[in-house]
């Protein structure tokens, strides 16, 4: 079992979180939505993958790059 | 009796030393270098040539280079000169090729009467008299101070400069494949070129490599770490595109000369589309959420625009909130430049203003017409986006754009505001904007502009925040793109999906105007 750490394209904070740990994701799949300049920028997950635990909290300052969730495949 | 040998009748002595002499050159550093070269999974240098240029297209220069050992006045060996290059073509089209040989002394600089590659090197004489494109397959360490030892004195820097390198981005495409460790001269080169490309594993570039950061700043980094793809492509932009093999680099190469002319003089290569020009996607028509906070999908909206499978993008994995892209347009080159909305909402950070002047000065300089994709809110705002200085980045964007003089056409997308916005037309030359209904604009987007101009307007209303909103409402119904076409400061509004046939049609015309201006472009002026 591989695990993917996801991270955040955009500084910004965390708007919502539309997945649960332990969902299956699939290729290309939203994991959760950032606010960064006044958008709504989903946090994509390339692979896929089972969520094992996200990082971060809902209103959460997030900076670019930071892990935001750990999946695995 | 004595024997007499006959002397011989022709010159086919010279010939078979000729031959031998060739087969030493063709053994490069000989079998045991070449085999941990391979260990290491990288190809020798004439297997790199032939994986990138047409079949049996190589015509070497400079073949006989190197040191010759004898015995008395017996040729025994040759070793090569750790340099090759020659002639090759590329889809058909004369190209100037050249590159290191790892496999002896690591592609090390060498010193005969006269250069064969590197800065001043006789590959770019080549590219720059014959006028045709040079590819630099770079796998050498450069400059080394063991050289004080065998010249007896040190070279001042610039002895072999880059006078020639330079000249040659004026005037042919030149292009660099970093294949290996570059650093010093060769990591030079690789920047002085149209486009880059690394390979994922094997290469690595920097300006100095660990021993050298460990000694002055006592950081303990692998090569990797230093100067790998993830920091040379993706976080720094020093070099444009990285790929995951050799096979794809040279697959690559080849792509980004197909959409070059082979030098300023000539036009840039059309071919026939078979993509209908008056294909109109209705995806188009939904791809723009209503709902402004929400996103969508650039690269999508691109390629429903643009010839089927033409599009070649130049560092996607750098400065992500704008995409850069050759692409064709009924058969004819055109530039993308496009704002991706996923990434800071589009916004111009100091990466995407890098991306933007290197991209408008390439498709300047090869007369490609430019097609930007607007949707940017602004600059990047926000203490690290000043202090990354993305104002002077920015307004450097806008200033390159200002001066470059192909025809630009200006599609408005979604959001189009302020300075970043003036960035993506050219109010000096065809300036033709048309905007999809989707299209906003102004000198700032109204949310954040309303709070700031009517201060004391909402401050003295009984509920300020209603206040608030209805001169948003107010402004925002006047700022309706059909007003601004109403007073002709757009040239049209059109139906997303007619973005194509429209733009066709104008690009089409536009290659009359192309072929009388063709040559060099003198640059003038102080960049900000």
């Amino acid at each position: 079992m591989a695990t993917i750490q996801i991270k955040a394209e955009v500084s910004g904070s965390v708007w919502k979180i539309i997945t649960a740990v332990g969902e299956t994701i699939e290729p290309g799949g939203t994991i959760m939505i950032i606010e960064s300049m006044k958008m709504e920028i989903p946090v994509i997950c390339e692979d896929g993958g089972t969520v094992q635990k996200f990082t971060v909290a809902e209103t959460e300052a997030v900076n670019e790059g930071q892990v935001v969730a750990v999946l695995s495949t | 009796m004595t024997t007499e040998t006959t002397p011989p009748q022709d010159w086919s002595p010279e010939v078979e030393e000729l031959r031998r002499r060739r087969n030493h050159a063709r053994a490069l550093g000989g079998p045991e270098a070449v085999a941990k070269h391979h260990e290491r999974g990288r190809l020798t240098i004439r297997e790199r040539v032939a994986g990138l240029v047409d079949k049996e297209s190589f015509q070497e220069v400079g073949s006989l280079t190197g040191q010759g050992k004898y015995d008395g006045a017996t040729l025994t060996g040759v070793q090569p000169a750790p340099y090759v290059m020659g002639l090759a073509n590329i889809d058909g089209r004369p190209v100037a090729v050249g590159g290191e040989d790892f496999t002896i002394r690591g592609g090390s600089s060498w010193s005969g009467d006269r250069k064969k590659g590197g800065q001043g090197g006789f590959v770019e004489d080549l590219a720059a008299s014959y006028r045709i494109p040079l590819v630099n397959l770079i796998d050498g360490a450069g400059g080394s101070v063991t050289s004080i030892n065998k010249r007896g004195h040190a070279v001042f820097p610039g002895v072999h400069g880059f006078e020639r390198s330079v000249e040659l981005l004026g005037k042919v495409p030149v292009v660099c494949a970093v294949l290996g460790t570059a650093a010093g001269g060769p990591a030079g080169r690789a920047i002085l070129s149209h486009w880059s490309v690394m390979v994922d594993g094997i290469s690595q570039v920097f300006a100095a490599g660990p021993p050298v950061v460990e000694r002055s700043l006592g950081q303990k980094l692998t090569k990797e770490e230093l100067g790998g793809p993830p920091i040379a492509v993706d976080l720094a932009g020093t070099i444009d595109n990285r790929v995951d093999s050799e096979e794809a680099c040279f697959a690559q190469v080849r792509r980004f000369l197909s959409y070059m002319p082979s030098n300023v003089w000539e036009m840039p290569p059309a071919v026939a589309s078979s993509d209908p020009v008056d294909r109109c996607d209705d995806e188009l028509l939904r791809i723009v959420p209503r709902d402004r906070r929400r996103p969508y999908n650039m690269r999508k909206l691109i390629e429903h625009v643009v010839d089927r499978g033409s599009v070649f993008e130049i560092q996607p994995t750098y400065g992500k909130a704008l995409i850069t892209a050759l692409a064709r347009m009924n058969g004819k080159v055109v530039g993308i430049i496009a704002n991706n909305p996923m990434v800071y909402g589009g916004a111009m950070d100091v990466k995407a203003a890098r991306k933007q002047v290197h991209f408008v000065e390439l498709c300047d300089c090869f007369h490609i017409p430019l097609v930007f994709l607007v949707d940017v809110p602004g600059f990047m705002v926000g203490r690290d986006a000043e202090a990354a200085a993305t104002l002077r980045e920015g307004m450097r964007a806008v200033y390159v754009g200002l001066q470059a003089s192909v025809p630009m056409y200006t599609v408005v997308i979604r959001k189009c505001y302020g300075m970043a916005g003036m960035g993506t037309t050219d109010k000096n030359g065809l300036d033709l904007k048309i905007a999809w209904p989707s299209a906003e604009w102004g000198s700032l987007p109204i949310e954040g502009g309303v709070a700031a101009a009517f201060r004391r307007d909402i401050a003295g209303a009984a509920d300020p925040k209603a206040r608030e909103r209805e001169i948003e409402d107010e402004l925002r119904s006047m700022a309706s793109p059909f007003r601004t076409a109403e007073a002709f400061g757009v040239e049209e509004i059109i139906d997303p999906r007619e973005t194509r046939p429209y733009l066709c049609r104008f690009i089409d015309t536009a290659q009359a105007r192309l072929r009388t201006t063709l040559g060099p472009k003198p640059k003038y002026g102080v960049r900000p």
